[in-house]
């Protein structure tokens, strides 16, 4: 009943063209923007402790989404599959922390731009074997990537500036005379910085896929002997597609270890989390914008709620809770791939149908 | 059908061969401009491989392919895309996960070249593009009456109109020639009716040269300005629909003569 296109006439390709051509999406758009920008700031989620909502569930949230726009990029937009995320936010890491150390006075957000450009290059020469195979095979090859990855990350001893932990870590880092990364920064200003990427790499994104170069991707996901055969170059297609998703995996592992962890070793990009990446991009819908924050939500917020809901109301163990969350997802997981095997975004896009008719039937 | 009698592609004693099978056995033949130019032959003819050979996507051992008066090079199947060769196939290739405008929209991909920058912004250039292909779209949608079905995801769409979004999208390439591989497989009488006066229609309204295999004797015949025989991969006749059906070797290959 509220939210229809009847009545609301286009007299220009422009304005269809538009990314929220209905008014009731510009509205939500702006309300949305309104509660991430002002709301959850001042007030936090209600019923849960400030600090909590900032760092175990905001920022996590908004750097997984980022993570899960990359690979929803390759995966739902190109159709080229990939287990090598982890390893791909662990490039983007380790490459900032790289590009801060030999510039030492270089802004933070360039150096996470520039790490992202960095995985985009290693992206693309991993990407490369998908120009000859496809599916399962493709899956192995990726793999590849990720075990090479790591055992770099531990071996190249380059790469964390030989210092005896072997892992890297942030240092305070002032923009605007704000402290803004390294332990002493304030969880709040980090949160505006990690939104406000977030914002502008989903429109950034938006744009791309809606265009000459998003069609591209999805001709070659769809059929690519037709896409050849219309002129799409496979090898263009495939590669900027693995560089445009592993840009944004790699501002998502760098803004990862600076923004909310800290500090990280190896074992924070390793192969499961790709498969964690993976379920996020599943669940929340292949080839779906609105899919890849609703999953990395989802996967992210569920385990943490009901660890500290179990830990704070029933008094258990953090170590029960942490298994009891792992079943719970698990079972989540399974019940949402039945009952909607295209993810929440399928749910989403019923539901607008739905309202587009209601309360008719039909 | 104006000049009937300019060469717009020829091809010249191509062989093609997989392994040990022939599918194809010195070939020759040409299209003119702004015919429509059937390609018949019972299965297993080499139909479809000739196609596949004229858009690039089989490599003929011999043989050559000429083009707007030059002999054309090897080239990959995006590099004739480029050169004004479309096609729809045989069993439909639409990109079922987007919606016919989009599936249309693919048919511009060629003709848009902003570069990723514009793309990122979607701003300046890279909408005014947009909308300018959109324009063009939305009058090749029209022009073939799928108007209706616009902002639905193709793979939900009825058979004779995935056909017919598939004809869009290989219009939208503005194509010198088109290629339609069974434009009318599987259609009942009414769907084959509507797809023929489509088919004429491009024909007499864009001028587009159109070389199209089928099996319905009848369509081709109305159709065609003249038909090629094709017969175990090789050429059996070549002329006139009226030519054709007189052929002696042509009524043999179809109703088979006793050895």
């Amino acid at each position: 009943m509220f939210y229809r296109e009847t009545g609301q006439f286009k007299s220009k390709y422009k304005e269809e063209l538009a990314a929220f051509p209905l008014a009731e999406d510009k509205v939500g758009i702006i309300i949305l923007l309104v509660i991430a920008y002002v709301f959850i700031p001042i007030f936090g989620i209600p019923g849960l402790p400030f600090e909590f909502t900032m760092g175990a569930i905001m920022i996590p949230v908004f750097i997984f989404t980022i993570t899960t726009l990359g690979l929803n990029i390759l995966l739902g937009f190109a159709g080229q599959i990939s287990l090598g995320t982890g390893a791909f936010m662990g490039v983007g890491a380790y490459s900032c922390y790289k590009i801060m150390t030999i510039f030492p006075d270089l802004n933070i957000i360039i150096c996470v731009i520039l790490s992202g450009l960095v995985t985009a290059v290693v992206g693309m020469i991993f990407g490369l074997p998908s120009l000859k195979i496809k599916g399962f095979y493709l899956i192995v090859a990726t793999l590849a990537a990720q075990f090479f990855l790591e055992w770099a990350f531990i071996r190249v001893a380059w790469l964390y500036n030989y210092n005896d932990s072997g892992g890297i870590e942030g240092t305070n880092k002032e923009m605007f005379g704000l402290i803004v990364s390294g332990p002493q920064s304030d969880a709040l200003t980090r949160y505006f910085i990690v939104l406000t990427l977030l914002v502008l790499l989903t429109w950034l994104a938006s744009n791309v896929i809606r265009g000459r170069i998003g069609r591209s991707w999805m001709m070659i996901r769809d059929m690519d002997i037709a896409a050849e055969l219309i002129g799409v170059r496979p090898l263009t297609a495939k590669l900027s597609a693995f560089a445009f998703s592993s840009f944004y995996i790699g501002i998502s592992g760098a803004l990862m270890v600076f923004f909310w962890l800290g500090a990280a070793e190896v074992e924070s990009f390793d192969v499961s989390h790709s498969f964690t990446y993976l379920f996020m991009v599943i669940i929340g819908g292949l080839g779906s914008i609105t899919g890849s924050y609703m999953g990395a939500a989802l996967v992210w917020v569920i385990p943490v709620l009901i660890k500290e809901i179990g830990k704070t109301v029933f008094g258990f163990d953090a170590f029960i809770m942490e298994n009891f969350s792992i079943i719970f997802l698990g079972v989540a997981i399974v019940v949402i791939l039945i009952v909607e095997p295209h993810g929440l975004a399928r749910l989403w896009q019923i539901t607008k149908q739905k309202l587009r008719l209601w309360p008719f039937p039909y | 059908m104006s000049e009937k009698n300019s060469v717009i592609m020829e091809v010249k004693n191509i062989n093609l061969r997989f392994g040990g099978v022939i599918a194809i056995q010195d070939v020759s033949f040409n299209i003119f401009e702004g015919e429509i130019r059937a390609i018949i032959g019972p299965n297993g003819a080499g139909k479809s491989s000739m196609l596949n050979v004229i858009n690039g996507f089989y490599h003929p051992q011999e043989g050559e392919v000429w083009f707007n008066g030059e002999k054309r090079p090897s080239m990959e199947p995006y590099q004739i895309a480029k050169t004004g060769i479309a096609r729809t196939f045989q069993n439909i290739a639409l990109f079922k996960g987007m919606t016919t405008i989009e599936n249309v929209m693919t048919g511009r991909q060629l003709k848009m070249n902003k570069n990723f920058f514009w793309q990122m912004l979607r701003y300046g250039p890279a909408i005014d593009e947009e909308v300018q292909h959109r324009r063009r779209c939305e009058e090749i949608i029209d022009f073939l009456e799928i108007n209706h079905i616009r902002k639905t995801p193709v793979g939900s769409l009825p058979y004779g109109l995935q056909k017919r979004v598939e004809l869009a999208r290989a219009l939208a390439m503005d194509p010198k020639i088109l290629l339609l591989d069974e434009p009318m497989a599987g259609m009942n009488v009414e769907e084959k009716q509507d797809m023929s006066r489509f088919i004429i229609d491009v024909n007499e309204e864009f001028g587009t040269t159109i070389a199209l295999i089928e099996h319905d004797m009848a369509v081709v015949m109305d159709l065609a300005d003249r038909v090629v025989v094709l017969d175990y991969g090789k050429l059996l006749a070549d002329g006139t629909p009226a030519e054709v059906q007189s052929n002696q070797a042509v009524i043999d290959a179809y109703l088979g003569v006793p050895h």
